[in-house]
């Protein structure tokens, strides 16, 4: 149920001594949460995981931070970052939501069953396919296995939760010879409004979607492999209670031919080349809430095209020396639109994303090294050139609206990284990194055209002739790992220059019905973020795992004010015991109060602390031929406490008392 | 397969093109300047001294506010007659009174053949009757004229009384042709000395406020008309999204303002 996720951060911490396969390891600053593994293992693990939320496994992620408008959704944040400050890619690819009010993160468009792990960042590196100044998150694909123990195999699995009369079924089925094999699964989940505490409905927090995918890997020899992935995602009536629209449908269409080479003998270890496209449809609807509610019926629907390539080379100078190479090029095609419909008069029309476009290439170049038994440094830098344009007359006659100039303009940014790790003993390692970063504006900090943010309730105007956001960051972390007792602990800090962020426009007037006025998005001096993450395992005894998983951030802006969507400490502890097939998990989330707001430039207000406690209990089956059956009972909640996050848009309460029913059969 | 994937990208690439290059057509093919053939024909008439006088407009009907008007001269043997002396006055009988309109006399272009001018209809026939004498080398054609009001919801034309007492006249210039963003736009301005004189005010101060009447918005970074001479005041609007607009216009003279006048457009 929730978050019985073994955290792949102690992975690293498994080798003793350096080997020459540590090159090939990620560096750090690294989070893996597996979640279809292919180990016998993560067999209960990924029963469990199937059936959660991408939102909530991401909330698990020490670092992770979630912006949430509605019960479907959530939009990740890392560390304090956010939107086009952090990357988020599906297997490397690069994808973009289509909508104005940031609705759809593209982790809604992927659900558990196409995924393999969650892949966390939290710096600039080698492992991003873009240009960013505070890392990011990739979905990683599930992919079929060839020549696996099973020709047939799969899961199949249905849960039910009462707060929400909320029903999902799922399955994933593999289909595995020596050559080739395929992988399908789909998901359909359906949810109705949810209750916060003391049975208060929480209205428009309704959703329904499916998620369909297939994976087909051919080898071709035994260096060779082509791998296809399609992914289609359709949500329907999907209620926002924190925006004053809902969506009538978000769908998406992902595509990717993936070729690979590996060859452990030569210098050349490996190649990746993908070749991707998607494809984003998505229409807000405003139908569905009270004519009170609505002072204008509004049309906005909104579309996003990606297509582009990359290509990872990984290099072994000699033992001590790895190389990555990786080139990248894609293309992002944005249109939002607007129609409008008084009560009396005409209609009215506009681009509230003036067709925007944006090409991009990238390089990126590391070395991982091994200066000694002890001591391993990995550095390297990324070099892109952002090329952003309007494609449309109508776009360019709105862009007049703001900006006098030529909507065109190229960019170059990129960042150099170094970290180093050191091993004091088979126990003990620390590390530290350094990094200089830049990040183009996205294509609405460039070309947006009155963007409703609900947050501070202003309308938004792009600014073509802001400069690129930069940043010098640094970490320095310790991992302890001991038989029965484990810690691991990163503080970091980020020293930004021409931050980005809305700066009020007195002068004009909003266009949305009860804004409070327009911003422009435009740089402040400085901003600086320090924080960090503190997580602790401890198996007391076999039967027994105890672990805790803790974040801070804190932000200030150029004059010392405090930033917007800095959540506060936040804790996600828990307690299982586990025998004979029984599980018995009890988990304890906490957040301290958040107290450190600048309600008058940011219009954010503070928020509470909150304490919750969940219990679950999960029994394995084991059948014949190697088949087992999964149950689970939990109670989300128990206290039917009302609360909120800091970053939950207009504060609206959580989910209260929820009796969670879950079963998954695994063949 | 990857050949295959290339070539589907190329494709893609390809599309992409071919959307910019009919965009660039259509930039190439603005519309705003008819060719003078597409002048449709309002009224005719033959003066005492043998000359086809006829009446030319952009549209088939004559609609309230500032109107271009074109005049063509023919002998009666369809030859041309250039460089006549033309001017014409528009005159609107309420029964009660009569009275014209402020009008910018005809000049001849030699490059389409019409003498060109244009016609304030501050009234439509709805009103009382419109017509309109052409002086030709002092001889006089004579035609009515149906000018409709402006189409639903718009306002090309308004007539005020001043804070000084004097009645105003401001005016749209056309042809309108918007599109979503900054916009090239210019007003005149006549006030009535008598009920045959409608001279234009030059000089005046004008402050532009446009709003989005339906939803309570304004727009940010217009230019407020200023005087460019002969009644003109040019300026630029922004129009962020399509819709029903009203451009306030505050006439301002000496420090004091005079007139609130409003245009209302549609597009």
């Amino acid at each position: 149920m929730k978050n019985l996720i073994l955290l792949g951060l102690f992975l690293f911490a498994l080798g003793s001594v350096f080997s020459q396969e540590d090159t090939l390891r990620a560096p750090q600053n690294f989070t893996e949460i597996i979640i279809q593994g292919q180990s016998k293992e993560s067999k209960d693990k990924t029963a469990e995981q199937l059936q959660e939320s991408t939102d909530k496994l991401m909330s698990t992620i020490p670092a992770v931070t979630l912006i949430k408008r509605g019960n479907f959704a959530l939009e990740p944040t890392i560390r304090g970052l956010n939107a086009g400050q952090i990357t988020t890619t599906i297997d490397g690819m690069q994808m973009f939501g289509a909508c104005t009010d940031r609705m759809d993160p593209i982790s809604s468009y992927i659900e558990p069953t196409n995924l393999e792990k969650i892949q966390l960042n939290t710096s600039p590196n080698a492992e991003q396919t873009g240009s960013t100044v505070g890392g990011g998150i990739n979905f990683s694909l599930m992919k079929a296995q060839l020549n696996a123990p099973k020709k047939m195999s799969g899961k199949l699995g249905a849960g039910y939760q009462t707060n929400a009369n909320n029903i999902q079924t799922l399955g994933t089925f593999q289909y595995s010879t020596k050559r080739w094999a395929l992988l399908v699964n789909g998901i359909y989940r359906k949810a109705d409004n949810y209750f916060a505490a003391d049975r208060r409905e929480i209205l428009f927090s309704q959703f329904e979607k499916w998620n369909a995918g297939a994976n087909l890997v051919v080898a071709l020899d035994d260096h060779n492999r082509i791998s296809l992935d399609y992914i289609q995602d359709e949500g329907y009536d999907i209620g926002y209670p924190a925006l004053t629209m809902d969506v009538a449908f978000a769908k998406a269409y992902i595509s990717a031919f993936t070729h690979t080479y590996k060859n452990k003998s030569r210098k050349l270890r490996s190649i990746e080349s993908k070749f991707y496209f998607n494809y984003i449809d998505h229409a807000m609807d405003d139908t569905k809430r009270p004519a009170e509610m609505v002072p204008m019926h509004m049309d906005m629907p909104g579309t996003s095209r990606t297509f582009g390539m990359y290509s990872k080379a990984k290099y072994v100078v000699n033992p001590n020396h790895m190389l990555n190479f990786q080139i990248n090029a894609f293309q992002n095609d944005l249109h939002a639109e607007m129609t409008m419909y008084p009560d009396t008069g005409s209609e009215m029309y506009m681009l509230t994303i003036p067709d925007g476009q944006r090409r991009t290439y990238g390089l990126t170049v590391s070395d991982a090294w091994l200066i000694n038994y002890k001591l391993k440094a990995t550095f390297g830098g990324r070099i892109e050139m952002n090329q952003s344009d309007i494609t449309t007359e109508f776009g360019r006659q709105t862009l007049t609206s703001f900006y006098v100039g030529e909507a065109a303009q190229s960019r170059f940014s990129g960042n150099v990284f170094a970290q180093m790790n050191y091993k004091l003993s088979k126990k003990v390692w620390f590390y530290g990194g350094l990094n200089y970063a830049q990040r183009p504006p996205s294509l609405q900090e460039v070309y947006g055209f009155y963007l409703f943010n609900r947050l501070d309730n202003h309308d938004y105007l792009g600014n073509p002739d802001i400069e690129n956001e930069s940043s010098i960051s640094g970490n320095l972390g310790a991992n302890l790992k001991y038989e029965k007792f484990a810690i691991s602990m990163e503080v970091f800090a980020n020293s930004f220059s021409n931050y980005i962020i809305g700066i009020v426009l007195p002068e004009y007037s909003n266009m949305t019905i009860g804004a409070d006025g327009v911003k422009q998005f435009d740089n402040i001096e400085s901003a600086l973020l320090v924080g960090g993450e503190l997580t602790l395992k401890w198996d007391p005894i076999e039967v027994l795992t105890v672990q805790s998983v803790n974040s801070y951030t804190y932000g200030t802006d150029e004059v010392g004010g405090y930033l917007p969507y800095i959540p506060p400490f936040k804790s996600v502890n828990f307690i299982k015991y586990h025998y004979k097939g029984w599980g018995l998990r009890l988990e304890y989330v906490g957040a301290l109060a958040q107290n450190n707001v600048s309600t008058a430039r940011y219009g954010e207000g503070t928020t509470p602390a909150f304490n919750l406690l969940n219990v679950a209990v999960q029994k394995r089956f084991d059948l014949k031929n190697d088949k087992s059956l999964h149950a689970e009972f939990g109670i989300d909640n128990i206290f039917d406490t009302p609360y909120y996050e800091h970053l939950d848009v207009l504060k609206i309460q959580r989910q209260g008392l929820n009796f969670v029913f879950r079963t998954t059969f695994v063949f | 397969m990857k050949k295959i994937f290339l070539l589907s990208l190329m494709s893609a690439f390809l599309f992409v093109a071919c959307k910019k290059d009919k965009d660039e057509t259509e930039e190439s093919n603005p519309g705003v300047t008819n060719p003078s053939s597409e002048y449709k024909l309002i009224e005719k008439d033959t003066t005492d001294n043998d000359l086809i006088v006829e009446l030319y407009a952009e549209n088939e009907t004559l609609e309230m506010g500032y109107t271009p008007v074109y005049v063509k001269v023919e002998n009666l043997n369809g030859d041309l007659v250039e460089n006549a002396m033309v001017s014409f006055m528009p005159m609107m009988d309420m029964g009660m009174m009569q009275h014209t309109t402020p009008t910018v006399q005809p000049i001849y272009n030699s490059t389409s053949g019409y003498y060109e001018g244009v016609i304030v209809f501050v009234m439509s026939s709805s009103q009382g009757a419109w017509d309109i004498e052409i002086m030709v080398d002092g001889e006089a054609a004579t035609m009515d004229l149906n000018v409709l009001g402006a189409p639903a919801g718009e306002k090309h034309v308004g007539s005020y009384v001043g804070t000084n007492g004097d009645s105003y006249f401001v005016s749209i210039v056309k042809p309108l042709d918007w599109s979503v963003g900054m916009n090239d736009v210019s007003f005149m301005v006549h006030k009535r000395e008598s009920m045959m004189s409608f001279p234009v005010v030059e000089g005046l101060t004008i402050a532009m406020d446009p709003q989005m009447t339906s939803m309570g918005h304004g727009s940010p970074n217009n230019i407020s008309p200023v005087s460019v001479g002969d009644g003109f005041y040019e300026g630029e609007v922004n129009f962020t999204m399509t819709g029903d607009w009203r451009l306030n216009l505050d006439l301002i003279d000496a420090g004091d303002t005079i007139v609130n006048a409003n245009i209302d457009v549609l597009f």
